[in-house]
């Protein structure tokens, strides 16, 4: 009769069986999606005495060679995620900066570049695209690449990528700087109105809304109980604290205006510091 | 306009400026006739050389070139060929009004070939204004006074001369620096003389919203506050990058020609127009 191979697993299970773990699935979660179909087979390393030769060495050595074709992807998806830990990202600008990254690779137009420059500039890019953009300098933090490369190759995969992202706004920013300045929501509240008002406002032609935003923001905690110096702020938002004193000045004539009608103040209007 | 008004049209000014520099060397007068134009390419200005026996040797040589150039800018009917009066203003689209803004050149970068090896560091020895520093450049950085500019001279014989305001001062000033090396003893020529890049600015004279720019020019504009504080813009036709700032001013570069520079004004003007704040 026909022999027939039964391709099932080699031991039961029951699906009333409340056990933990699923015996019929074996090896470790795939992402197929980013590896491209990862087949090949991981020796780890041993943990038993027996799997130390009589030197001390690792008995197999072979826990190197696996998909070589994606290696440099795979160290690449290290690397984000290394990034992504250090400034506490969630997953999803994980996995969209993954994505970025494996399109970038397989296109092969940035090919010479360091794949830890693009690495950090499709991070750049994911938080933007996820509506919570970071700064270069918050990306410069915690990367080794410098912030010219990090420019560079981030224009480079918008052309390659065929993508825009839109434009960043003060409010985008306010909230992390707040909650690192340990300013309470009042202020911050504040801080979005008076940036918000004073671009609606043109007080600030030409300058970059991070440095508005800082501005904006030591206005609020110095018209509030919380005051924090041009230095802490600058600091946290990776602003000069000159460049808060320019912004500050081109604000200050019309703070009146730029409080929101609801503001508690502490230190009134007129008693704000003028620099 | 003319831009003739910003060459030096005054001889003895112009001989004695010269004659102060270099020395030595330029005790008889400018006689650039030694320098035939060699071109490989065939559709050039005419040679300055029969003419510049005449007379004092720079000017005709540029009168000659100016000519020459608005002849070969009819075909291109540029309306804005500031260099000849004479020629009619066709506006090239009669529907929308000229925008009556020149922008003016800031620098020409052009290069030419001497076509034969230079000891560079004799030229950096006998040369007045010449610098040369194998371990940071291989090359002499040579300065001349009039028309303002720096070149660039390499051991094979090429030249690269920057900070021109006109093609004219650029040719001119590029056959003074083959004179130059021809003075020290080299037989140089003039051999292929290109200008590689021309940048131009202007003022538009309104302040620019560049953030409604790059919503509805996504895909020619990059407008980034953190990396650079103006919008850049990459013209497709004719190939050119602007960089436009919140202020009105206008920065045009990548042009081979003049007309490309104007073109390019006269295309985003209107544009710019439409985003003038308040």
């Amino acid at each position: 009769g026909d022999r027939v191979i039964d391709v099932g697993s080699e031991w039961r299970t029951f699906s009333n069986d409340k056990a933990a773990k699923d015996p019929s699935r074996v090896g470790d979660a795939q992402n197929p999606l980013l590896n491209g179909g990862d087949l090949s087979t991981v020796i780890s390393r041993g943990t038993g005495s027996a799997s130390f030769d009589e030197f001390g060495n690792s008995k197999y050595q072979n826990h190197r060679t696996m998909s070589s074709s994606d290696r440099a992807m795979l160290n690449a998806f290290k690397e984000i995620t290394n990034m992504s830990d250090r400034i506490n990202l969630p997953t999803n600008i994980i996995d969209r900066t993954n994505n970025l990254f494996k399109q970038v690779y397989e296109q092969k137009s940035l090919k010479g570049r360091s794949n830890d420059a693009i690495a950090s500039a499709c991070l750049y890019i994911a938080c933007r695209q996820e509506g919570v953009p970071r700064t270069f300098k918050e990306i410069c933090a915690v990367s080794r690449i410098s912030k010219k490369e990090i420019g560079r190759c981030f224009k480079l995969i918008l052309k390659a990528l065929e993508t825009s992202v839109d434009l960043i706004t003060t409010g985008d920013f306010m909230s992390r700087f707040c909650s690192n300045l340990g300013l309470p929501k009042q202020v911050q509240m504040g801080a979005t109105y008076i940036a918000r008002k004073a671009v609606e406002l043109d007080l600030v032609p030409g300058r970059s809304p991070i440095s508005v935003a800082a501005a904006a923001i030591y206005m609020a905690s110095q018209a509030s109980a919380e005051k924090k110096t041009q230095k802490e702020i600058g600091d946290t938002a990776g602003v000069a604290d000159v460049t808060i004193r320019q912004s500050y000045r081109l604000i200050y004539p019309r703070a009146a205006d730029l409080f929101p009608p609801d503001f508690k103040f502490d230190t009134p209007v007129d008693k704000l510091p003028q620099l | 306009m003319g831009f003739e008004g910003e060459l030096p049209l005054h001889h003895s000014s112009f001989l004695s400026s010269e004659g102060g520099e270099l020395g030595k060397e330029l005790s008889d007068e400018l006689d650039l006739s030694f320098l035939p134009d060699e071109l490989s390419v065939q559709d050039a200005p005419p040679q300055t050389g029969g003419s510049a026996e005449q007379q004092d040797s720079g000017f005709t040589g540029e009168g000659v070139s100016v000519e020459d150039m608005s002849g070969a800018e009819h075909n291109q009917a540029s309306p804005f060929c500031p260099m000849t009066p004479m020629t009619p203003m066709t506006p090239m689209t009669p529907a929308s009004e000229s925008s009556g803004i020149v922008p003016q050149l800031q620098n020409i970068v052009s290069t030419v070939n001497l076509v034969c090896r230079l000891d560079l560091k004799s030229i950096a020895l006998q040369a007045r204004n010449a610098e040369y520093n194998p371990k940071r450049f291989a090359a002499v950085i040579m300065r001349i006074r009039e028309p303002r500019t720096t070149a660039l001279i390499f051991s094979s014989g090429k030249m690269v001369c920057t900070g021109a305001k006109s093609e004219e001062q650029s040719r001119l000033a590029a056959r003074k620096y083959a004179r130059v090396v021809q003075k020290l003893g080299f037989p140089a020529k003039f051999l292929d003389f290109k200008i590689q890049n021309m940048v131009g600015s202007c003022d538009v004279k309104f302040p620019i919203r560049l953030e409604g720019l790059v919503l509805t020019h996504q895909q020619f504009s990059s407008y980034e506050p953190e990396l650079f504080p103006g919008l850049i813009y990459r013209m497709v036709k004719p190939r050119i990058v602007l960089l436009i700032f919140v202020s009105g001013k206008v920065v045009l570069t990548g042009a081979k020609e003049r007309s490309e520079i104007y073109e390019a004004f006269e295309n985003i003007y209107p544009i710019l127009k439409g985003f003038k704040k308040v």
